[in-house]
């Protein structure tokens, strides 16, 4: 067999072993050894990897992000920020049709700004919001459809762990990523709001109503959720303005987050050990399939196949267009049974070198940054798609007496929401380039 | 014994945990130095070794508890469809293979740490020994192994007895 061959075969083996359940980066991890075994045609060269490999892609610099940012995100949920941002949002919105799963939305929003993950905010606001929702007479497929939509704000809206990740994999500035990222964010956010209208008016019963706020009440609730603000800024903008690097601005980010949790006493020696065990069973997760990624990716270069792939589609003469909606449809079905990160570890080292083989009239930075954010968008759909979304299990866990096919059925909405923006950022890239220029 | 592993564990990743936060701290400070440098502070020397050692450190020590837990990330869909007995000799495989493999990490960290100790080798600003991030690692990677074990031996009387020892956790937060 040829390296190529050999290259090719390790797909559908990779494949069967995930879908016979074993964890996906120990798959990676066992087809990569296996491969540069049989390419090298003996497993001392493999072996030989292992020996700073590990340690290397554990001590990189880049990654640290990754725990940072984890950790980060379990001291805001014990900040009481998410309180603060759900009764503000409330306060601007409640009184609307709809308005408190509107508000909900808009905290999660907030919220997302100061953590990376799609699960934590979920779990978070689902916690403050979900007991309002039934309160003022709110369905529950509405409402734990709109918390688990709302929750992949978590990661559209910067800091995001996925971005991270992905930024590492191409080479890619993670500032500019996060920047990039803000307005499909802030789009997304109105078109979940939207959302909540459009199926609050086809569905009238499913929503109550909430007594409207005065005015010095809305800026004094506004004003409550200040904390959220300066982190925000102090790590997002202190990355992009330069004053330090991304893992020195997660530092920050955990830094602030844990000090507004010890201020406002939710952070005491039994919520931190919680908030260790969360992030270190995430963290172990996560560089489990950057490790395995890493071994794989190792192996598949040897073999040239992601070479030969870009090559291949680029001779072929396909439409760029074609080929990248191909790809992020193949994401949306590889969406409902898998997990966003180890989709990206998994496919970016193959899809990268097609796409930046093919010209959209962009440049190859600009490029890199639009599939990004467009990869990073239809990998979270895949966190709200029946059937194993996982925002879906987590509010459902919360909420159960709603039983899940009317969560399924609601979150429909949610989902075409997230295509039509998809469709709009495809059409124009300069939606997600704006702020880079 | 599951008492005993569920523990140690847990402690490992309260240790990685401590030093992820000793490493927020220490580059927050780092950060406040190097801003206030005309003021006479100064930003940590080395800092950024110190993170690259003690990030990998924290790492190795997180994984015992996702071993324990069953906090890796799979694909349940297909297997789901199997019958039981099928499912648990699927486990039983995969905890042995997760645990070769394993173990497999931590021997070649071992070596990777000889050649690092007869080479000398030192990291750029503070020159420490590279080894020291090695070895630190190594006892964490030494435990996770352990535990890779002490699961492939649960998975395995489970796939024989068909009875549930530990249940998974819920599913892992990312």
């Amino acid at each position: 067999m040829s390296n190529l061959e050999i290259g090719i075969w390790s797909f559908p083996v990779l494949l069967l072993m995930i879908f016979l359940r074993v964890p996906i980066g120990l798959a990676m991890f066992a087809a990569g050894f296996a491969g540069l075994w049989l390419v090298n045609g003996s497993a001392a060269i493999a072996l030989a990897r292992m020996k700073t490999e590990t340690f290397t892609t554990f001590s990189n610099y880049s990654l640290s992000i990754v725990p940072m940012f984890l950790l980060m995100g379990y001291f805001a949920t014990l900040g009481g920020m998410s309180q603060a941002l759900f009764k503000a949002a409330a306060a601007w919105l409640g009184h609307r049709k709809g308005g408190v799963a509107m508000a909900a939305i808009g905290a999660c929003a907030g919220f997302g700004a100061i953590c990376g993950s799609s699960l934590a905010t979920a779990a978070t606001m689902g916690r403050v919001a979900l007991p309002e929702l039934k309160a003022y007479g709110y369905a529950g497929g509405l409402s734990t459809a709109t918390l688990a939509a709302g929750g992949t704000l978590g990661i559209l809206i910067p800091p995001s762990v996925v971005l991270v990740i992905y930024a590492i994999l191409t080479e890619q500035n993670i500032a500019k990523l996060f920047l990039a990222a803000f307005i499909p964010g802030i789009i997304a956010a109105i078109g979940y709001i939207i959302t909540i209208r459009i199926y609050v008016a086809i569905n009238p019963g499913s929503a109550g109503t909430r007594e409207r706020v005065a005015y010095g009440d809305r800026f004094r609730a506004l004003f409550a959720v200040w904390p959220v603000l300066v982190v925000f800024i102090a790590v997002v903008g202190g990355i992009y303005g330069g004053i330090f690097t991304p893992t020195e601005g997660a530092a920050v980010g955990a830094f602030g987050t844990g000090l507004i949790a010890l201020l406002n006493g939710g952070l005491n020696r039994k919520t931190l050990v919680a908030s260790f065990m969360s992030t270190g069973r995430s963290t172990a997760m996560i560089f489990f399939i950057v490790l395995g990624a890493a071994f794989y990716n190792g192996f598949l270069a040897l073999t040239q196949v992601p070479q030969e792939i870009s090559n291949y589609v680029v001779s072929q003469g396909f439409s760029p267009t074609l080929v990248l909606v191909l790809i992020l449809v193949f994401y949306l079905i590889l969406g409902c049974f898998m997990d966003s990160l180890s989709m990206i570890l998994l496919t970016i080292p193959i899809f990268y070198p097609v796409i930046s083989g093919l010209d959209f009239g962009l440049s190859p930075e600009h490029t890199a940054i639009w599939f990004g954010i467009l990869v990073l968008i239809v990998v979270e759909v895949g966190l709200i798609t029946p059937p194993v979304g996982m925002n879906l299990f987590i509010i459902n866990a919360m909420e159960r007496s709603t039983p899940i096919t009317q969560t399924y059925a609601a979150v429909m909405y949610f989902v075409a929401s997230d295509l039509l923006r998809v469709a709009l950022l495809i059409a124009f890239p300069s939606i997600t380039l704006f702020l880079l220029s | 014994m599951y008492q005993f592993f569920h523990g140690l564990s847990r402690l490992m990743a309260a240790i990685g945990g401590l030093v992820l936060t000793g490493l927020i701290i220490m580059v927050c400070y780092s950060i406040v130095g190097r801003a206030l440098i005309q003021f006479g502070l100064a930003p940590v020397h080395g800092d950024y070794e110190l993170v690259e050692a003690g990030i990998a450190f924290a790492i190795f020590s997180f994984l015992p508890l996702c071993q324990i837990t069953s906090g890796h990330a799979s694909v349940d869909l297909f297997t789901d469809m199997m019958p039981d007995r099928v499912q648990r000799i699927l486990r039983m495989l995969i905890e042995i293979l997760f645990a070769a493999v394993l173990i497999m990490i931590a021997v070649q960290l071992y070596y990777g740490m000889e050649s690092k100790i007869r080479s000398g080798q030192t990291t750029f600003l503070l020159q420490f020994p590279i080894w020291w991030a090695y070895a630190a690692s190594l006892v964490s990677a030494t435990v996770a192994a352990v535990v890779a074990i002490y699961m492939a031996f649960i998975r395995t009387t489970e796939a024989f007895t068909g009875r549930t020892l530990i249940a998974d956790d819920q599913g892992a937060e990312h």
